[in-house]
């Protein structure tokens, strides 16, 4: 059961990698970032449920792992935001030079 | 330990819908079911994680999901130069590389996923919820108290970084599109007209309270 | 209970309830006071849509089409199943059934909008925008005094509310959170004073295209929604199934239908808000008072 969940966990893992480093679009690389993060809640709840007994400080780390994709998904849409008022940018090849 | 035939086949069926609902919001060109497609993603997992005794943890998780997928849903409509995906278009980079890296990094995670040996001690099933809240407002306190400052913190520096008026004047104001290729000369011409296009935005700022700039 | 008790009794309390909704909105002041003409009114009505083609657009987003009107429902029926109706144990036992609830509820976000989008035209996608703007809004108000109610009870588990409010009800310590839910609820439900994604001003909002067997089932899942927060409602605060002379069922029954009733009768005797006074009234007075009622609650159950 340990080893289904996990590898269910990698397959999610690494179609997160493909569309953080393959996409273009601002949004679209925010939710390849978001599908690693849905990977690693699934890895902690699994080792949770199979291996600690039930430690509780497992589901902590889920509720750590959650404020992450909260604070991710806050500053990514305002960093979206601020550089398409700046540069009228979105998506990453319009930001090749840092000044403007 | 010994996991009902009940709980393999959930999980089986819920693993592969939220592999396969990760892998088509990369391969849709509507912008809206991107979104839901990660939404749908999301819930399959949350589901998972309820039928591994952690109901709370789901539930949040879809709870959480559900309304951050949509603000992404608006912000790629608000972004994207072709959310409905009526004409169909092809938005990557470097695609060889990202494919390799995803399915070496599938690979070397299920490998190691598959060849190491974990300890077998499994979660008794009593209440995990309760325990989860006796740990969130007593041993780990201060974890719970920093992720909650954590999170206040980014709630004002979004706001500072997303509004429309900072300290000094208008955010976007005199803001140019680059050109995709950055590196060659810009032509006065265009300049010319970029300049004009400020001075007629400088006035439509004066009134517009509009998040967006169409899309 | 089994799964299909469970199924047929979600489905009998909806349909039912949106059968009482329809009515009195007809008696409330959406037409005449014949009390005949409106007990046939919701019959005629959902015949007539039914006999109606389905109008199309140009280029629509058909499968999001299709299944926005079914999600919606299957969202009021999932909100309903953690409410016990006939007593203890009946299915209130999901350990976290108010967070179950509160997910479905927030999910009807993603249902209307994508219900606004799917029609590829401009009113309705107006609306699925304005209704994302009310609801995360008015959503975290809802979230907190449908959670305050655990409180007192310790669990998450709406079972045990009901079963902790044998001496009291909640709407007596919780009044202002009573008050909240229904403004909250109604909104959600985009009903009543909060129509705005489907205003008139709109064309008929993220409705506007829909015509025939979609629009009919469209507010068949409304009507459905606005049954489950009335059983939320009257579960939480109104103390469920308890209650002398009648059966547990009956008492569940009789005070969601009171709660409908109210909304059903605020729906078209309350001014509109625009949506941007909504979204302020939202932020900068729902929640505050809701956090009022967390603390007070908390003061009171410690």
């Amino acid at each position: 059961m340990i080893q289904l969940l996990l590898v269910f966990a990698a397959a999610i893992f690494g179609i997160g990698v493909y569309g953080a480093l393959s996409q273009q679009s601002f949004v679209m690389i925010m939710m390849g970032l978001e599908l690693m993060l849905n990977s690693a809640v699934l890895v902690v709840i699994t080792f949770w449920w199979g291996t600690t007994g039930g430690n509780p400080a497992g589901q902590l780390l889920v509720i750590v792992v959650l404020a992450v994709m909260a604070i991710e998904a806050a500053m990514g849409f305002a960093l979206v935001t601020a550089v398409y008022r700046s540069r009228k940018a979105d998506i990453t090849e319009k930001l090749k030079k840092l000044r403007s | 330990m010994n996991p009902g035939a009940l709980s393999y086949v959930l999980v089986s069926v819920f693993g592969v819908g939220a592999v396969v609902s990760g892998w088509l919001v990369f391969r849709t060109d509507s912008m809206l079911r991107a979104a839901y497609w990660l939404m749908v993603s999301f819930v399959a997992v949350g589901a998972m994680l309820v039928v591994l005794d952690a109901q709370f943890l789901g539930l949040i998780l879809i709870l959480m999901m559900s309304g951050e997928m949509t603000i992404m849903a608006i912000f790629m409509i608000m972004f994207m130069m072709n959310p409905a995906g009526l004409n169909p278009m092809v938005m990557v980079h470097q695609n060889r590389t990202a494919i390799a890296a995803g399915v070496g990094s599938f690979l070397v995670l299920a490998w190691v996923g598959l060849v190491a040996e974990f300890p077998d001690r499994p979660a008794p099933i009593d209440d995990p919820t309760a325990e989860l809240g006796e740990e969130l407002l007593g041993r780990s306190m201060l974890v719970f108290e920093s992720a909650g400052v954590a999170l206040l913190a980014v709630m004002i520096g979004a706001i500072a970084l997303a509004a429309k008026r900072g300290r000094f004047g208008d955010a976007d104001a005199g803001s140019v599109e680059p050109a995709i290729d950055i590196e060659s000369s810009v032509d006065p011409a265009v300049e010319a007209v970029a300049d004009a296009d400020h001075a007629d935005d400088a006035d439509d700022h004066g009134a517009g309270h509009g998040m967006g700039h169409g899309t | 209970m089994t799964v299909l008790g469970v199924v047929v009794q979600v489905a009998a309390v909806l349909i039912g309830g949106a059968y009482l909704l329809a009515v009195a909105d007809r008696l409330a002041g959406g037409g005449s006071a014949n009390v005949l003409a409106a007990l046939a009114h919701p019959i005629e009505r959902a015949s007539f849509l039914l006999l109606q083609p389905v109008t199309t657009t140009e280029r629509p987003d058909l499968p999001a089409w299709i299944l926005a009107p079914s999600l919606l429902a299957g969202l009021a029926a999932v909100g309903a199943v953690p409410v016990p109706i006939g007593g203890p144990s009946a299915a209130g036992d999901i350990s976290a059934g108010l967070v179950l609830f509160g997910a479905a509820m927030l999910i009807v976000l993603v249902a209307v909008f994508i219900f606004g989008w799917a029609p590829n035209s401009a009113m309705p996608m107006i609306g699925g925008y304005r209704f994302a703007a009310m609801v995360l809004s008015i959503g975290i108000p809802f979230s907190l005094v449908v959670l305050t109610t655990a409180i007192p009870a310790e669990s998450l588990s709406v079972g045990v509310i009901v079963e902790s409010q044998s001496n009291l009800w909640y709407i007596v310590v919780q009044p202002l959170g009573f008050v909240i839910y229904l403004v909250t609820a109604a909104a959600i439900a985009f009903w009543g004073p909060f129509d705005l994604p489907e205003g008139a001003d709109l064309a008929g909002g993220i409705a506007a295209e829909a015509a025939g067997p979609r629009l009919a089932m469209w507010r068949l899942a409304q009507a459905a929604l606005m049954v489950t927060l009335s059983l939320m409602g009257a579960a939480v605060f109104l103390g469920g199934y308890h209650g002398p002379v009648l059966p547990g069922w009956g008492w569940t029954l009789l005070k969601t239908a009171l709660v409908l009733l109210v909304l059903a009768s605020t729906g078209r005797t309350i001014a509109r808000m625009r949506v941007q006074r909504l979204v302020w009234f939202g932020w900068v007075v729902l929640l505050p008072l809701a956090l009022v009622d967390v603390f007070v609650s908390g003061w009171i159950a410690l």
